[in-house]
């Protein structure tokens, strides 16, 4: 690839996608988020910061949206102001970002080598087999060749090395 | 309506309350809608996976609508996080030409492709298709008052559902009276339940605090129980109650309110996995009117 979608002017072209340029900056986003009444996110904000092609990169509050979409729904001016929070975090990420939370990195490297974000445990086993489930349910998490195959294709889309960058090397 | 589905139960109902996937497979054996089952992975997690990589997510995504596309089967979610993860991966397959060279080289390596002629569906669009069947087969009138929470992914981005309005649905409360509940309003009935876009995992002090407005919402409507359509709002607000030791509000998802209306007795569901006791909805449940002779 020549040019790194995640620089800012080729992202900005990414956002524009968002139909960010079309915010009035009216505040409705922020009026109806069930976050940012209980923590510091402001989504008129991240929008407005995003149209100017300012880094977002270690701002914790682009981790606070549930993208519960509420914003995106209400939005008078039609702009995909979830969608866009999803963008930044992906080049947050892509820029080494530092907030990203220390869970999600377990939830990645367990999705890798297990194939679920939340594994089976031994005492849920013992409840499924009481109730007359499958001990082990017929998935891919218990099935070597599906398991390995998988493994394999996350490791092509390198979504790892993503987050394996959090502890150092730039 | 089709008979046959494939089931993705998703991680959390397979992996910490399998009372959801019990209840499920009961009833949909009961309405005579047959459920599958293929190799599936988590959906993958939508606010972490998508946070961190959108191609990755559209990829591991489709690579499980795949497994039911091999049976020529659709798929059949009963999580809101699962509906809306394989939902947009299908989406942005179908939508874009680039993204099916992307996603089909990816799957490629491993042997696998897709045509995107495949569905993904939520289970209670399908109950709603069955009420008469859920009428047929109620054993019990549980008479309970309920309080519904939806959960955004069911409900928005709203293009999933263009007959349904985001701001006032009736799926479930449709089906929650032909069960012969009463579905109780509260304030603020449609708002999140804090958990989503990886904030429960990742900033779990913003994550808590809006589960407690939430709760307290629900407190102040005096109901019997709290309804879900998703296992992940359900480990929100079943557990979540647990970390703000403020309420005892019994949490129950869609399957398991049908299941024990189909009159399954609560031990063989395993309801005793839920953190806030089920006991007083079930001695409840055990006074209910039969529906049937």
């Amino acid at each position: 690839m020549s040019e790194d979608p995640y620089e800012i002017e080729q992202f900005k072209k990414i956002l524009e996608d968002s139909k960010i340029l079309s915010c009035v900056q009216c505040g409705k986003c922020t009026a109806g988020c069930p976050a940012g009444r209980q923590s510091r996110i402001r989504i008129r904000e991240l929008i407005h910061l995003a149209q100017d092609g300012v880094d977002l990169k270690d701002d914790p509050s682009l981790w606070y949206c549930t993208t519960c979409y509420n914003c995106q729904e209400r939005c008078p001016k039609g702009v995909d102001t979830t969608e866009a929070v999803i963008y930044l975090r992906n080049r947050a990420v892509r820029k080494g970002d530092h907030n990203f939370p220390p869970l999600h990195v377990t939830a990645i490297k367990s999705l890798r080598d297990k194939g679920d974000g939340f594994p089976l445990s031994p005492e849920v086993e013992k409840i499924r087999s009481i109730i007359g489930l499958p001990i082990r349910p017929d998935d891919l998490a218990h099935d070597e060749k599906y398991l390995k195959d998988f493994t394999k294709l996350i490791d092509e889309l390198g979504i790892l090395k993503l987050v394996e960058n959090k502890d150092g090397e730039q | 309506m089709k008979n046959k589905y494939s089931l993705f139960p998703g991680c959390i109902s397979k992996n910490m309350y399998p009372s959801i996937e019990k209840s499920t497979r009961i009833v949909f054996d009961k309405i005579g809608i047959e459920l599958l089952d293929h190799k599936y992975s988590c959906c993958p997690a939508p606010g972490v996976f998508r946070g961190y990589d959108r191609n990755t997510h559209m990829t591991l995504g489709v690579r499980n609508i795949v497994m039911a596309s091999q049976d020529d089967v659709d798929v059949l979610t009963i999580c809101n996080g699962c509906y809306g993860s394989l939902w947009e991966a299908n989406e942005m397959f179908k939508k874009s030409k680039e993204n099916q060279e992307f996603v089909n080289e990816m799957l490629g390596k491993i042997g696998l492709s897709y045509d995107g002629n495949t569905e993904v569906y939520h289970f209670a669009d399908i109950l709603h298709e069955s009420l008469d069947k859920l009428k047929e087969n109620k054993e019990l009138d549980l008479g309970l008052r309920v309080a519904i929470h939806y959960g955004c992914h069911y409900l928005r981005p709203s293009a999933k559902h263009p007959d349904l309005n985001p701001e006032a649905p009736h799926i479930v409360e449709d089906i929650v009276e032909a069960l012969g509940c009463e579905s109780v309003d509260f304030k603020n009935k449609l708002s999140c339940c804090g958990a989503g876009g990886g904030v429960w995992s990742g900033a779990e002090d913003v994550s808590l605090k809006i589960l407690d407005e939430k709760l307290g919402n629900v407190e102040e409507a005096n109901v019997d129980c709290m309804l879900n359509i998703c296992p992940f709002c359900h480990l929100q607000l079943d557990q979540g109650q647990a970390k703000l030791k403020k309420y005892k509000i019994p949490i129950l998802h869609l399957s398991e309110l049908i299941g024990l209306a189909f009159g399954v007795r609560p031990k063989h569901l395993a309801m005793h996995t839920h953190m806030v006791s089920t006991r007083d909805l079930e001695k409840k449940i055990k006074k209910a009117k039969r529906s049937k002779e």
